[in-house]
């Protein structure tokens, strides 16, 4: 793997060179409306891979994923999924091609129970996978426990994981988590980002927005720094953390 | 518990709560005003019962036709003004059904599709009834919801969904003017004269305590009906893939959009559900009272507007217990007041208990 360790923001910082991509973006220009955030924003992930983008609030790291999953307005640039072109494309139709994708925030149905929620994650097949529903289970037993109570009153932690767990039903290539540990208790922090390493090593590849940088970094295998709706660094998750010019400007020394 | 501790308590929920309180003593004085009717015998126990019975029908007439406006406006954000004339269509689509059926080749086809504008044919005179004419009646139930949700559906199309994006009060207005076409085209169809529709039903008398209550053959139409529908609602919304979807995108819409849940056809069973519940509710109103006029629709609108406002805007079991409550109190308020003032009574039980519980009986509960 030829890659600049720390890419400037003018220079793509895509990774090439190696043929098992998964997502693929490239020059990404997206917004609201009339208004652009990104500006040639490049990333990858590779199968199987756990990939963190990390940035100041307002860089655009949401915008980022929305742009990914048909949320936001198409500006130039092009979205490939495993070798197809979704450019531009409707939320709708992207969840058939396996992304998932958990919002930053309002990712649950609240009135919904538990299992209602996770059988909406699967509203696009005519039958309710109980095989996958069952993993969900096993990934989060709490939900099992909960399955028949309103998904609104259940814990913030507890609602991350059913928005976790909704987003498995269709067993994703490709899951988008937006800061999946906002919020949360230190403790619970800890056991989110485990359950996301349980994921990860099931085979799912991860792209994770995390303002708790520095334990994303420590456990992803590649991050990318996004400022100003542009890319700023890219590396491995250690040589982010080691890197003396990112830790002052991104990571607070 | 301590006598200290109960009184500070009581004194604590007087001061956080005052509306309560205040609501408390009036529920309190009218009860006492009841029982002393009662115990001087100027009040008798069957009455109660009667205005409990037509509290109970009109409260059921007013929930039926209430879970399709609270449906449109969970489901499309907007507070549809033409839902009562969807009830007065639904109803003439429905009669001029029955009329048909009841009365072909004993009266002109003309007159009987116009369900006797001008006086052109009576409906007692054509004997309507659920005992004595049931097909014709059974046939009227199902063309009054079919032609509601063809209208719902066609004014959608043409109206609503091209502005589908713009803000409620965009189409709050654009309902408005909605409401006042139909109501203007039915009145220019069908005339303006309030008829009367139905013959004498048979009725049952219940000895009560003191007296007898009437229950007549079409109060047990319409509870039957209604009970059965909101039932169906009930099963479809919480058992039924589509009524599932319907209750996330209640919930949720950005989120429905991203599990894939086609919106368009969420919006459509919307229409369809609730335009046929209003359509029959339209029709079973005019069975239950006996009379129809085009103004029916767009009178009850208000009391469904504070029914279904009672119950927490958005939440089908709101609608249908706040159509309780305000068919109770409509019917029972004449206990204590004249009846010219029932309906300001609803408002005035609907403003208090908003007071109380300012976000509806079944707040935040969606379409559960
Ligand atoms: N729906 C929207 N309409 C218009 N502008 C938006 C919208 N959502 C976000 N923005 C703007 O886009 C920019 C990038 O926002 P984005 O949510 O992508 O940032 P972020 O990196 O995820 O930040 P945070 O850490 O706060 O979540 C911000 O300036 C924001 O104000
Ligand atoms: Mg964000």
């Amino acid at each position: 793997m030829s890659v600049d360790a720390n890419t400037d923001a003018t220079s793509g910082a895509g990774v090439e060179g190696r043929d098992d991509v998964l997502l693929r973006v490239r020059d990404l220009d997206a917004g609201y409306g009339d208004l652009q955030i990104l500006t040639d924003v490049d990333m990858d992930v590779f199968d199987g891979e756990y990939v963190t983008i990390v940035g100041p609030n307002g860089a655009g790291k949401s915008t980022t994923m929305k742009s990914v999953f048909g949320l936001t307005a198409h500006m130039g640039g092009t979205v490939q999924f495993k070798d197809e072109d979704i450019t531009g494309r409707r939320p709708e139709d992207i969840i058939h091609v396996g992304i998932g994708y958990v919002p930053q925030n309002d990712n649950i149905f609240p009135t919904l129970t538990v299992e209602e929620n996770l059988e909406m994650g699967a509203y696009i097949l005519d039958e309710v996978p109980q095989d996958a529903m069952e993993a969900v289970y096993e990934r989060f037993p709490i939900l099992r426990e909960r399955k028949d109570q309103k998904a609104g009153t259940m814990s913030g932690g507890q609602q991350q994981m059913l928005a976790m767990g909704r987003a498995l039903m269709l067993e994703p290539d490709l899951l988008l988590l937006d800061e999946p540990s906002a919020g949360l208790a230190p403790d619970l922090v800890k056991e989110m980002f485990d359950k996301i390493d349980e994921i990860n090593e099931a085979g799912t590849a991860i792209l994770m927005v995390e303002q708790n940088a520095k334990e994303a970094l420590r456990r992803c295998d590649r991050g990318y720094v996004l400022a100003n709706g542009q890319n700023r660094y890219m590396d491995t998750g250690t040589a982010l953390l080691e890197d003396e010019q990112v830790r002052q400007d991104f990571l607070g020394g | 518990m301590g006598i200290a501790e109960t009184y500070s308590r009581g004194r604590q929920f007087a001061i956080e709560r005052p509306f309560a309180l205040v609501l408390a003593v009036i529920v309190v004085i009218l009860l006492g005003d009841l029982l002393r009717g009662l115990a001087t015998g100027q009040t008798q126990f069957a009455d109660i019962g009667t205005l409990v019975w037509d509290g109970l029908m009109r409260g059921l007439v007013i929930g039926l036709a209430g879970i399709g406006l609270s449906m449109t406006y969970s489901i499309l954000n907007f507070a549809n003004f033409s839902h009562g004339d969807y009830i007065t269509a639904g109803a003439f689509s429905g009669w001029a059904t029955t009329y048909l059926i009841a009365g072909l080749g004993r009266a002109d086809i003309g007159a009987l599709l116009l369900v006797g504008a001008g006086g052109s044919v009576y409906g007692g005179t054509l004997g309507i009834g659920m005992l004595s004419t049931p097909l014709a009646v059974v046939a009227g139930i199902v063309v009054s919801g079919a032609f509601a949700i063809a209208l719902s559906l066609a004014v959608d199309r043409t109206i609503f969904k091209p502005i589908r994006n713009e803000d409620g009060i965009t189409l709050l207005i654009t309902s408005i003017g909605v409401a006042f076409a139909l109501r203007y085209l039915m009145q220019f169809v069908f005339g303006s004269d309030v008829r009367g529709t139905t013959a004498q039903p048979p009725s049952v008398s219940l000895y009560f305590i003191d007296g007898t209550v009437f229950i007549n053959a079409h109060d047990i139409t319409l509870l039957v009906v209604a009970s059965a529908l909101m039932l169906g609602v009930h099963v479809l919304l919480q058992r039924t893939k589509l009524g599932k979807a319907m209750r996330a995108m209640a919930d949720n819409k950005d989120l429905a959009l991203i599990t894939g849940i086609s919106t368009e056809r969420v919006v459509r069973a919307t229409w369809i559900i609730g335009g046929g519940l209003t359509g029959v509710a339209g029709y079973m109103f005019i069975l239950w009272k006996g009379t129809l006029g085009f103004n029916d629709g767009w009178l009850l609108l208000l009391l469904i507007f504070a029914a279904v406002i009672l119950g927490g805007i958005g939440s089908i079991y709101g609608a249908i217990a706040g159509g309780l409550v305000i068919g109770l109190t409509a019917s029972m308020s004449v206990l204590w007041i004249p009846s010219a003032f029932s309906r300001a009574a609803a408002f005035v039980v609907m403003i208090v208990i908003l007071l109380v519980k300012p976000s509806g009986l079944f707040s935040g509960r969606a379409t559960a």
